[in-house]
């Protein structure tokens, strides 16, 4: 695991702005024993007589208590001793201090995930991303895999992907990936040790999709549905790599999918996809509809129910089902696009004109940023 | 999928709060400010600007001036919280427990800040405070409180008191993870926590919580619920509690044949499952069948004699076969265990009545239609995620089942 192998260079390295130096003329007694106090914990911590510094900053933080240096130093050192309950204890005081201190959210939210809360984890882990923990590469690693573990046992399979995908990709991101396939909320602990093997195989299929080894992701989607034909979300994998790689061609798995799990809704938006792409409108709404049904709030369901019915030439409901994906994304210009030319042939100049410039204005934020794929709703952009 | 964690802490200050705290700082600025005033406003001030650690310096330092400032405790606690530093919250919470504006909510508070500091009973009292003060709070701290109470029921074995409670945010909630642990957990009569139970419970919690869930929710989505349920069933056909989770959605689905099997296949794998004892002494009645419905209401009670619901099955079960007077005893001991129960009473009405007691039959007639006109109320307002919940632990015994029929 990776929260085990960061090192105490790293931790020692202050990975926050430099606490205030220790004042260099007092002439305060007790401030004086406080400084040799503290000096003498560095020392004691450089020289790797981890107890022995523990002692001392736990005694300089006695006649400090908001003392930044003091508290960071001790909530390091137990992180890295695996004390976990002080270090969260000691860290969450120091970030009533320091709440800019990104490496901080971040041992945080580990020290957190390890004592199993887990949803006050994932809150600090998220800042610690939001926030940055500069250019400390381990530090940085802990911080996305526990993130992605966490997001995925949340269910927010979509932000898993937007993290695996900005993380490099490593074999310990097989697992959290695997999970995240095949749409199981757990941790690599928790996952039955008769489909552990089930999940490796699916991790190495998502991981090679990401690093674009498309071939070697089909083989192991094959090696997946060979082994393990009827377990839920595998024929999905396949189903929805191939809708990417090889439009029309992931029918067949997507549909043997819903009859293995007749609830699946991003089955259903993906096949959904696919008929329309064939102009089997009718089966494409039906769909989109039951997706809707079971999860109102799938912008891409209203998507592909919005494009059926114009291309049935509803072009009335396919307005409304559009504009409900589009409120719901209003970044995906495939949306804009669909509703752009639905307005045009009704005839809602005003309103296609808005949809022009807010194309526009997405797109020169693409060029700028995250060239994007214009094509597909941030929901459904990878496999998933 | 909602990003509000309800395992997290939340914004627990409100805008009457703040307010009542710039009244009592303009009326304090008319007099010569004491040192007390000068450092409250100053705490307020630093609050008001997010200097956090600046503001708890300065309200401790006001309330150790003026220990009986409410507004204080309530200011420093409500910080505390927010940096997730629980025992000095909960330090600060106490103080206003005798405070007649703050003592509901801080109930919640102090439970909420002895579940994190792994202070369960006492967090339990809390809770049950808590409710018994009329849920007081923001929908935010309800939201927070309700989960967690919920989580300690499930901790103390009162596995249905557990589901009523957590049912509740289900309309508010929706598909939530928390919600989906929290109902397996209870669902499947695990009498752990989220962060302790063993990580090899991990997908049997799951896959039940969102039989649970996806069976209560508005509308209710059977299709995803009967799929979990499959899965459940596949993986673990073996094992307790799996098969009565089943049984469960299927009574909700109004499916009782197939209801009534997988009760049957939990009693091969738990001999003394009470849930499942009392739903298939319910199903004999409904049947006709007595002397099955009699054999599994005696083991009910023979294993939980103060189970309610077990009594009042083998009232009925006497009623049919005309043992009015042991009819009596057993639903007057139900109605002891369970004086909300509306089927109760209604029994109770139909065997006085019968007796020529008549007089008790209209007092229990009178009730039955009250308990019930109640009952049906608070159903509505849950189906419109409106009003409170019902109070749990006041009426029924554990795992109590109530039958309207």
């Amino acid at each position: 695991m990776i929260s085990r192998i960061l090192l105490i260079a790293l931790l020692l390295a202050c990975a926050i702005a430099p606490p205030a130096p220790i004042a260099e003329a007092s002439t305060d007694p007790q401030r004086e024993d406080w400084n040799q106090l503290l000096q003498s914990a560095e020392k004691a911590r450089d020289e790797n007589r981890d107890e022995d510094a523990l002692r001392l900053f736990r005694r300089a933080l006695i006649l400090q208590p908001e003392s930044e240096e003091a508290l960071w130093y001790l909530g390091t050192m137990l992180y890295e001793k695996k004390q976990y309950a002080e270090a969260r204890d000691t860290l969450r005081l120091f970030m009533t201090l320091r709440s800019d201190a990104g490496a901080g959210w971040a041992l945080l939210g580990i020290s957190e995930f390890n004592l199993r809360e887990y949803p006050r984890a994932l809150d600090h882990l998220q800042r610690a991303r939001t926030m940055g923990v500069g250019d400390r590469k381990e530090l940085s690693q802990a911080m996305f895999y526990h993130l992605a573990m966490l997001l995925n046992r949340f269910e927010r399979y979509d932000e898993v992907m937007v993290i695996l995908a900005s993380a490099d990709p490593d074999d310990s991101l097989i697992e959290p990936a695997g999970l995240h396939g095949l749409r199981m909320p757990y941790l690599p602990e928790e996952i039955p040790a008769d489909r552990r093997e089930m999940v490796e195989i699916a991790g190495r299929a998502v991981i090679a999709f990401q690093a674009q080894r498309y071939d070697e992701a089909e083989t192991a989607c094959k090696k997946l549905i060979a082994e393990y034909p009827n377990e839920p979300g595998v024929h999905y994998l396949y189903g929805a790599f191939l809708s990417i790689q090889r439009p029309g061609e992931g029918v067949p798995e997507l549909e043997r999918e819903l009859q293995i799990s007749p609830a699946h809704v991003l089955a259903r938006v993906r096949l959904a996809e696919q008929l329309i792409g064939k102009r089997d409108y009718d089966r494409a709404l039906a769909l989109a509809r039951e997706a809707i049904k079971l999860e109102p709030k799938r912008v891409s369901a209203h998507l592909y129910a919005g494009e059926a019915l114009v291309g049935k030439g509803d072009l009335a409901d396919g307005i409304k089902e559009l504009e409900i994906a589009r409120d719901g994304e209003p970044d995906a210009t495939r949306i804009r696009w669909d509703l752009l030319r639905a307005y045009v042939s009704v005839g809602r100049k005003d309103d296609a004109q808005r949809e022009k410039q807010e194309i526009e204005k997405l797109l020169h934020t693409d060029a700028q940023g995250n060239p994007g794929e214009a094509g597909d709703t941030p929901h459904d952009q990878t496999t998933h | 999928m909602p990003s509000f964690h309800i395992g997290a802490r939340f914004r627990s200050l409100h805008p009457t709060i703040l307010l009542l705290a710039l009244s009592m700082v303009l009326s304090a600025a008319a007099d010569a400010p004491t040192h007390f005033d000068t450092v409250a406003r100053q705490a307020d001030a630093a609050r008001t600007a997010n200097q956090v650690p600046d503001a708890i310096r300065l309200y401790r330092e006001a309330t150790r001036l003026k220990p009986d400032w409410s507004d204080g405790w309530w200011y420093l606690g409500s910080l505390f919280y927010d940096q997730d530093r629980f025992a000095e919250a909960a330090a600060a919470f106490q103080h206003l427990l005798d405070n007649p504006k703050y003592r509901g909510s801080a109930h919640a508070f102090l439970g909420l800040c002895e579940y994190e500091t792994g202070q369960y009973d006492e967090a339990l009292a809390q809770f049950r405070a808590w409710a018994g003060a009329g849920w007081a709070g923001t929908p935010e701290l309800r939201t927070v409180g309700y989960y967690h109470f919920s989580l300690l029921l499930t901790r103390e074995g009162k596995f249905t008191q557990s589901l009523a409670l957590i049912t509740w945010l289900v309309p508010r909630l929706g598909d939530n993870a928390e919600l989906t642990e929290a109902m397996g957990l209870a669902s499947l009569r695990i009498q752990y926590l989220p962060e302790n139970y063993p990580p090899e419970l991990r997908e049997r919690i799951w896959l039940a919580g969102k039989v649970a869930l996806y069976a209560q929710m508005a509308p209710r989505q059977f299709e995803s619920a009967d799929q979990f349920a499959v899965q459940l069933v596949t993986r673990y056909a073996g094992q307790p509690e799996v098969h009565a989770v089943r049984a469960m959605l299927y009574e909700i689905e109004e499916k009782k044949p197939e209801a009534e099997l997988e009760y049957r296949e939990e009693l091969k794998i738990s001999p003394n499952h009470i849930p499942a004892l009392v739903a298939l002494a319910s199903m004999d009645l409904d049947k006709g069948d007595t002397a099955e419905a009699d054999v599994f209401a005696q083991k009910a009670i023979a294993i939980e004699p103060n189970h309610a619901e077990a009594h009042h099955l083998l009232g009925r079960v006497f009623l049919a076969n005309r043992e009015l007077a042991a009819s009596v005893k057993e639903l007057e001991t139900a109605r002891q265990l369970a004086p909300r129960s509306a089927a109760v009473r209604a029994h109770l009405a139909m065997v006085y009545g019968r007796l020529g007691r008549t007089g008790e039959a209209k007092v229990e007639s009178t009730a039955y239609v009250e308990l019930k006109n109640k009952a049906d109320a608070a159903a509505t307002l849950r189906m419109k995620n409106e009003g409170e919940p019902r109070i749990p632990g006041q009426d029924l015994s554990d795992d109590s089942r109530e039958k309207t029929n």
